[in-house]
């Protein structure tokens, strides 16, 4: 089984292998680790690699994944292969980096812009956030209002011209 | 005493309010937006008015749909908290207004204190030191009262708050510009173009003095709160005794902040804030310089520290003298015992430049045997409107060291998980050796810290991590919530109320 998991600004490969009785192998970025997993509770398990034994602690928010290892806690986002992540979603959107209230939008569909320049604000808890034109082209559409409340990764301005 | 007292705030502070009001017997009415509808500080109190819209201007900062709220609840008074309305002399004003009592200063003491101008004039006539600067309009005047005060100097707008414009100045070759700009600012933000340069102070503590006067011309105080760990002006951890201070020191910065509170009769409890410069108790021979930064005329986040301290409730002093107006002990009957420290948790991402976080709480969980005055518990929300407090991590000790050591155990075993929170930065902050010698001041953070700590913050995750991670999806771990039993949501709150005790208040 294999998957990609965002950490931070870096995707991480990580591949399970089923060695059978709770033993796997676990492969991140080329870097094998044998791993006994004993579950603990709904959302605990010990591994046991041989640098010792550690309790995991899993919560899941969606895709994301929250990782408590001893008293560190680590944040890890689920990559599906259907949905690129970041700043531009496909079709060059925009989307908002996360939750708030769209406070100024600054310009128009059919606008051409320069990179760089401010297209849109968000605000949330206080601060301010400015989605800028990620490369010299044309605004195709608007998709929110100023005043209106929009979640983390929704796309927010669609953009013509090279990406 | 009150039967009945709306809280007009929300978060943490609303429930550590109700707290108080529980123990005395007095009937609590919260308030909520419609984004807050069901938070914890609406389940804590014995009733909640939904009073506007989610954004803070039609809700929590109404002032008429506030007062309303209180009028219908049949509240005899109204605790403001900390932020919000809580120093906005209109509202006090308007409660009174309306009838009731406002649990705080005057409408008039607020306005006098939150005027820089003005409570600066007034400290002065106090016999109160302030930082040394130079009021005017004449760009020839100011820059001869740059060249006496010294460079660097701060060159900012006279009137206004929150360091809007400010600007520091390091040589006459950038004053000219730095006025100009300053008077512009000041003109269009604040409809006076009055300039105001001080000398920058640099490395510099704050310490607070805690003040709560009679409002009839006797005040007292409640010791210092040093709260030099700042992140960009933001306080992030508040501790008492001042490891700046010394006694001699502590008896001239409590006697400016009494002095200060009689001179303008305050009514309730305040906040003198000062800046101690030239290294505190540790500058060898000589007095350490104190400086009057401004007054808070309100109840302080970092209030919990003061009354771990002290064995005093705070929100119960506000109460009682609110009530009687008479303060409910005398100086000599106010102690101290230990070192208290307070941490401040936040939604916030320390690695992306605090940038502000919402979603969902999905996992809550505080450490025992520590009070912990938490504005959230597993399942609630922390919505995009308000500030991102969501609790603070209060511990003590015998000595300093001993209470950074709890600290540190309790922030280990805090376990907030759903929504990103500062709780690594504080982890790795109190194990900084400079914090352990208490050799930093306001600026450290961001001079000496924050590089470090964000190449921490952004290193890759170790692969036991990812190995948890992809496990945990193999096996079914965490399970899904719908296979778990609901959370015990009223047992966790009546635990917390049990956990939470005052010294001397059983």
């Amino acid at each position: 089984m294999r998957g990609a998991w965002r950490d931070g600004d870096r995707v991480r490969r990580v591949e399970v292998v089923d060695l059978g009785a709770g033993r796997y192998r676990v492969t991140v970025d080329d870097v094998p680790l044998d791993v006994a997993v004993e579950r603990l509770d709904a959302d605990r398990m010990r591994l046991v690699t041989d640098q010792g034994a550690t309790v995991a602690e899993l919560t899941a928010a969606g895709a994301r994944r929250f990782v408590r290892l001893g008293a560190m806690d680590f944040v890890l986002d689920r990559e599906s292969a259907s949905r690129p992540r970041g700043g531009r979603g496909p079709g060059g959107g925009l989307e908002s980096p996360m939750p708030g209230v769209v406070t100024r939008v600054l310009v128009a569909a059919g606008d051409p812009v320069k990179k760089g320049q401010p297209l849109l604000a968000i605000e949330a808890m206080k601060m301010e956030h400015l989605i800028r034109a990620p490369h010299d082209g044309r605004v195709r559409a608007i998709r929110a209002r100023a005043g209106e409340m929009v979640g983390g990764g929704v796309p927010l301005v669609e953009m013509e011209g090279e990406g | 005493m009150f039967r009945k007292v709306l809280i007009a705030n929300r978060g943490e502070i609303a429930c550590r309010i109700a707290r108080t009001l529980r123990a005395m017997d007095v009937k609590s009415v919260a308030i909520a937006s419609e984004a807050d509808r069901g938070a914890l500080h609406t389940r804590v109190a014995d009733e909640a008015i939904v009073v506007g819209g989610p954004e803070p201007r039609a809700s929590y900062l109404d002032v008429d749909a506030i007062v309303r709220a209180a009028k219908a609840s049949g509240a005899e008074a109204v605790h403001p908290g900390y932020g919000f309305l809580a120093e906005n002399a209109a509202f006090a004003a308007a409660v009174e207004a309306a009838g009731l009592t406002f649990i705080g200063p005057t409408a008039e003491q607020i306005g006098a204190m939150g005027d820089k101008r003005a409570a600066r004039a007034a400290a002065i006539a106090a016999g109160v030191p302030v930082v040394p600067g130079a009021e005017g309009r004449d760009p020839a005047a100011l820059a001869a009262a740059a060249a006496r005060l010294g460079f660097p100097v701060i060159v900012k707008a006279a009137l206004g708050g929150g360091g809007k414009g400010m600007r520091v100045v390091e040589d006459v070759a950038a004053l000219g510009e730095a006025i100009e700009g300053a008077a512009r600012l000041a003109r269009s933000g604040f409809g006076d173009d009055a300039v105001y340069v001080e000398r920058r102070l640099d490395r510099v503590h704050h310490v607070e003095v805690q003040i709560a006067g009679d409002g009839r011309g006797d005040a007292i105080h409640l010791f210092e709160r040093d709260c030099s760990l700042q992140r960009r002006h933001q306080k992030v951890i508040e501790e008492s005794p001042s490891p700046a201070v010394d006694e001699p020191l502590r008896a001239r910065l409590t006697a400016a902040a009494v002095a200060l509170a009689r001179a303008i009769r305050y009514r309730g409890l305040g906040t003198m804030e000062f800046l101690v410069a030239g290294g505190g108790a540790k500058a060898a021979g000589g007095e350490a310089a104190l400086y009057f930064l401004e007054m808070n005329t309100r109840l302080q986040v970092e209030h919990p520290v003061t009354e771990t301290i002290t064995g005093l409730d705070l929100v119960r002093m506000q109460l009682e003298i609110a009530a009687t107006g008479v303060l409910p002990l005398a100086q000599d009957a106010v102690t101290r015992r230990g070192h208290a420290i307070e941490a401040r948790v936040y939604a916030e991402d320390a690695a992306k430049n605090f940038l502000p976080q919402t979603g969902r709480a999905v996992k809550v969980r505080w450490p025992e045997g520590v009070r912990v005055d938490a504005g959230i518990e597993s399942g609630d929300s922390v919505p995009v409107h308000y500030d991102p407090i969501l609790a603070k991590v209060i511990v003590t000790g015998a000595s300093r060291d001993q209470a950074l050591a709890r600290l540190a155990d309790a922030l280990d075993a805090s376990v907030v998980h759903g929504v990103i929170t500062n709780l690594p930065f504080l982890r790795a902050l109190v194990r900084a050796r400079a914090v352990e010698r208490a050799a930093i001041d306001t600026e450290w953070i961001e001079r000496e810290f924050l590089a470090g700590f964000a190449a921490l913050a952004t290193a890759p995750a170790p692969e036991l991590a990812l190995a948890a991670a992809a496990l945990g999806e193999r096996l079914g771990i965490p399970a899904p919530d719908r296979a778990r039993a609901p959370a015990p949501r009223r047992a966790a709150l009546f635990a917390a109320l049990g956990r939470w005790r005052l010294p001397g208040l059983e």
